[in-house]
């Protein structure tokens, strides 16, 4: 007990000493929460970029959908799966699409095209296509008009401004023509030009009807709150549902995007672990400088007649206090800092920015939220902590009293 | 001053620990930024490379109505002497004109939408380096009539082998439908998973045939032998054709430049960090130096040394130990990097993800950060010394008395 | 069968697993160049029409009154959700010209002697097929049966004529199937109501404005 006593003491003897240590885990905890915090942002951001694009976060088909994607593989509506998919707690939002080519004319001019019938309410909440509209206007609210938006590239390849129609011809479902005439109300501009000179959107119910294909959908797409539970949250949608539905995540239909990430992800990694070599090294350069500092001091403990294992046990107890002391402020300040990140996100700007923009991207720096990161962060300076505090104790172990009292 | 700097020399001998210390942090900050530095520009380069060695090359010609629908009428005559002409141009390595046509692939079982290439394959090689990424087959053999190269992703798609027969079918100059079988003499597979499904390859002489055009092509690609001649040879290009549309390969794949510099911004962020990490690292380990030597400078003040010459002592112990630290680091970081550099890192045993077959290789090659290394050395040195000013700046504070009776 | 002239009436009939379709369709053909296809039924698709010239196709839709014309693009996709393709109607892979004809032997189908021959496309032929073997009457030379086979051997596309009857003064198969052989119970077929053969039609009948006026 009193070997405790003398650690307390010890620490508060020597007060800069003692802040000097503890603010070398203070920082070191600081530092690894807010770039581990960072990186996930990024990356989260990134996804949530290239999902809301298009394909979302999951899509639900009927089973054989993704192999053969033609309008006889789509899956009739069924409002029960639907409120499964959508009750689902990690869902943030569901919307339907029909979607498949048809050929788009305008007087002479012939182009091929992908027609994709979206919710006017629910697709804007995945893939934002309210706010891609260049000119003209989005649909209403339960449009059912005979109206189209086209991608930028598309119009301006048939040359047709807003207002004029445009006539669409394809091959519905189970073989029966599909023609019908659309008034143009918008168009709409993506950053890539593959999809800019294709896409062609009619309200959800025009496009079953024009597809002969009346409560028919391709796919449910679906939006999730953060990517770290996707194959779990995709598997369990799965056994929900049943088998008569495939669910597949962006990751599967998207794995040039999923490389490109495990590439980063792994740099990413690398970069931790120099952090935290560099971290560990300024722990154990400040431990390195307090023993050289108190060899006198506890040479002449021993020499005065305290065991050497008794002395071991208070430098622990004090490396253990400044550890964790360190390493709680650290954590509790590493959050106002994560959280004025998280709100006020480091913004960049100039030629990138405007890139970004142009895909429709926000070009932020975010800093995620996530509480696990906080954890984790602090259990591995602790540990690092704790293991450089061995130094000490081998220190003394070895010391020699007629040496460390020589001055 | 001279004995400013020899005083400061002898505190380095004599506490040999505490300016090891001080000198490995050096090294390692060093090490540290020019490593991260080096990753970064090994990814970029590695994602640039293929972007541009193996898919759009630095620059391309068209006619400048072709690309808005890929009409076969839009082409570039005299292709051969076009080519002659550009290949003879300062810096270029390689040209491939190609004739381009969209069409469909019909095989007895099922059928799908492609981009027909023709080329002429000795120079598609040397462009997009065909040759190196076929898997099955040896492609185009001479004296061989309608071969066709296609993707594996394609192949797989429509059921197709070596030696399988397909039928193309495509509009030829005056847009009537054209159709003609070909066998498969070679299977390629590339980082470009859509471009694979969709590429498929002629040779030029085949195709033109079939498209009625002589001696005309709708695309001619050129790779220049360094990245940096880019904006020049695009000039040249310009002077030499105002009538014929010129784009580099950052106007051909804007994605590719976004994501470039999106890397770039980002390792700024954290080399910022990693800068930090260093600063507290350094400035720790001096404040507990100073500490440690609370009682000698407290003899060397109250044997009469002004405040103001113990500031500069101090001061020049750290230049002193960064300047014999750096050198050191400098050497270790390029040591690093060149060794991995050339075996490099396998990234699937660190991030422990799957690369599946996508022609995708796990490996990430460093290399040593030439453009950034004024910066990075710059950072670190600054660093060092604003961090050794704060433990210079306690020294100043302590008393005599106190620090003797440490 | 192909006479100078043909014009008929037919019922297409697709079917699937899951669903059925019937259409009634009327066709001029002249040659091999020109055709003229109309639809009859169902109300939906009544009045669509499609022309044939040479090697290009048009397609007027009655709803929309406009005509387009099929790009290549489409040319591969199923005609009118039928095993046919837009293809299928546009070349005309010449039986003669194309393949290169051996005689295997003979045997009886539905109790007709009938020719079998095998066709393997000559090498610049743009045909999918690796081969074909053709069961022909001796008789009046109909094709009764005909088997399309991919390059490794594996038979892809069964064609049988049935219920030869006479009609339009021959005697011809006025129903006829195509089975797709790897996807179970689907198959287009072909029913005959009325054929006329040889009766001239003008090159002038099939333009465009012809399109819009058919009957």
């Amino acid at each position: 007990m009193w070997l405790l006593k003398l650690a307390w003491k010890n620490l508060w003897r020597n007060r800069s000493r003692t802040l000097v240590t503890q603010s070398a885990i203070f920082f070191a905890v600081l530092l690894s929460v807010t770039t581990s915090s960072l990186q996930d942002g990024v990356f989260d951001h990134f996804v949530r970029n290239m999902v809301s694009y298009y394909s979302g976060y999951i899509q639900v088909h009927r089973a054989g959908y993704w192999e053969q994607q033609t309008l006889d593989n789509a899956a009739v509506r069924n409002k029960t799966v639907e409120s499964v998919i959508a009750n689902h707690p990690d869902v943030n939002a569901l919307a339907s699409r029909i979607e498949s080519y048809a050929l788009a004319s305008v007087d002479e001019i012939t182009k091929g095209c992908v027609v994709i019938g979206v919710e006017p309410d629910a697709e804007p909440q995945i893939t934002q296509l309210n706010q891609r509209v260049a000119s003209g206007r989005y649909f209403e609210y339960n449009d059912q008009r005979s109206v189209a938006l086209l991608s930028e590239g598309l119009a301006k390849r048939l040359q047709l401004p807003v207002g004029d129609t445009v006539i669409l011809i394809s091959q519905g479902y189970h073989g029966a023509m599909a023609a019908g005439k659309y008034r143009v109300i918008g168009l709409v501009r993506f950053g890539s030009p593959e999809l800019n000179d294709q896409l062609l959107y009619l309200p959800l119910p025009v496009a079953q009807t024009f597809f002969s294909a009346e409560n028919l959908v391709t796919s449910y797409v679906l939006s999730l709150a953060t990517d770290k539970n996707l194959e779990r949250t995709a598997a369990s949608i799965h056994r929900s549902i049943g088998k008569k539905y495939e669910v597949m995540t962006w990751k599967e239909m998207m794995p040039e995007v999923d490389q490109h990430i495990q590439t980063d992800k792994g740099t990413m990694y690398i970069i931790s672990g120099i952090l935290y070599l560099l971290i560990g090294f300024g722990i154990f350069g400040t431990l390195l400088m307090l023993m050289a500092e108190r060899k006198y001091e506890l040479g002449m403990l021993v020499a005065i007649g305290m065991k050497k294992q008794k002395l071991m046990v208070v430098l622990l107890v004090e490396s253990v206090l400044n550890v964790v002391v360190g390493c709680v402020a650290g954590m509790l300040a590493s959050v106002p800092l994560v959280w004025y990140l998280h709100v006020y996100p480091i913004r960049f700007s100039g030629e990138l920015a405007e890139a970004y923009q142009r895909f429709g991207f926000e070009p932020v720096f975010p800093a995620s939220t996530d509480g696990w990161l906080f954890i984790v962060q602090g259990i591995v300076v602790l540990a690092m902590g704790f293991l450089l505090s061995l130094y000490p104790l081998l220190k003394v172990w070895r010391l020699d009293v007629v040496t460390a009292m020589r001055k | 001053m001279n004995m400013m700097i020899s005083m400061a020399w002898r505190n380095i001998w004599r506490n040999k620990v505490r300016s090891v210390v001080i000198m490995i942090s050096i090294a390692l900050g060093l090490v540290a930024g020019l490593f991260i530095m080096g990753l970064y520009e090994g990814v970029l380069n590695d994602r640039l490379n293929t972007v541009i060695r193996q898919e759009v090359a630095h620059l391309q010609v068209h006619h400048p109505r072709f690309q808005r629908d890929y009409e076969a009428v839009f082409c570039l005559d005299s292709a051969s002497r076009l080519v002659e002409r550009i290949r003879s141009l300062e810096n270029v390595q390689a040209v491939s004109a190609r004739t381009v046509a969209p069409g469909m692939l019909a095989t007895s079982t099922g059928s799908a939408g492609v981009q027909i290439l023709g080329v002429v394959p000795v120079d598609e090689d040397a462009v997009s380096g065909l040759k190196q990424k076929l898997i099955e087959g040896e492609g185009f053999k001479a004296n061989r009539h309608n071969q066709v190269v296609i993707g594996r992703k394609l192949a797989d798609k429509v059921n197709l082998r070596l030696n399988s027969k397909l039928v193309l079918t495509f509009t030829d100059i005056e847009n009537n439908l054209v159709s003609a079988a070909f066998r498969v003499a070679g299977v390629y597979q590339s980082t470009n998973a859509p471009l694979e499904e969709r590429l498929v390859y002629l040779h030029a002489v085949d195709l033109n045939r079939l498209m009625q055009m002589e001696d005309a092509c709708h695309e001619i690609a050129v790779l220049l032998n360094r990245d940096e001649a880019m904006t020049t040879a695009e000039q040249q290009l310009n002077r030499l054709y105002p009538n014929l549309l010129i784009e580099n390969w950052q106007q051909l794949s804007p994605e590719t430049k976004l994501m470039i510099e999106t890397t770039d911004t980002y390792s700024i962020i954290f080399i910022v960090i990693i800068m930090l990490a260093l600063m507290f690292g350094i400035i720790n380990t001096m404040l507990m130096a100073v500490l440690e030597r609370t009682r000698e400078i407290g003899m060397l003040v109250a044997l009469g040394m002004n405040k103001l010459r113990l500031f500069m002592l101090v001061l020049w112990e750290t230049v002193i130990l960064t300047l014999t630290g750096a050198p050191f680091g400098l050497l270790l970081s390029w040591l690093l990097i060149t060794h991995l550099g050339n075996s490099g890192i396998d990234i699937s045993s660190i991030s422990g993800a799957a690369m599946s077959g996508f022609g995708f290789s796990s490996l990430i090659f460093p290399r040593f950060p030439w453009s950034s290394l004024p910066l990075v050395l710059y950072i670190v040195c600054i660093t060092a010394l604003l961090a050794s000013l704060v433990p210079s700046f306690k020294a100043l504070r302590l008393i005599p008395v106190e620090a003797m009776r440490q | 069968m192909r006479g100078n002239t043909l014009q008929a009436e037919m019922v297409i009939r697709t079917l699937r697993p899951t669903w059925t379709r019937e259409m009634g369709v009327k066709t001029w053909m002249k040659g091999g160049d020109y055709a003229m296809i109309l639809i009859t039924a169902p109300a939906k698709e009544k009045g669509v029409a499609f022309l044939k010239r040479t090697k290009e196709v048009w397609n007027w839709v009655p709803t929309l009154e406009r005509s387009i014309k099929l790009p290549p693009s489409m040319m591969s996709q199923s005609w009118m959700g039928t095993d046919f393709t837009n293809d299928d109607l546009v070349k005309e892979s010449s039986v003669v010209k194309d393949y290169a004809h051996t005689l295997l032997g003979d045997t009886l189908i539905l109790n007709r002697n009938c020719f079998i021959i095998q066709m393997i496309p000559k090498p610049e032929a743009a045909v999918v097929w690796g081969k074909l073997r053709m069961y022909v009457d001796k008789e009046n030379f109909v094709e009764m049966h005909v088997k399309f086979y991919d390059e490794d051997g594996t038979l892809v596309n069964v064609m049988n004529s049935l219920e030869i009857k006479m009609m339009g003064g021959r005697l011809i198969p006025t129903r006829v199937e195509m089975i797709p052989m790897d996807k179970k119970n689907q198959k287009t077929e072909i029913i005959y109501v009325n054929l006329v053969f040889d009766k001239p039609i003008s090159d002038s009948f099939f333009t465009l404005q012809q399109l819009k006026n058919l009957r």
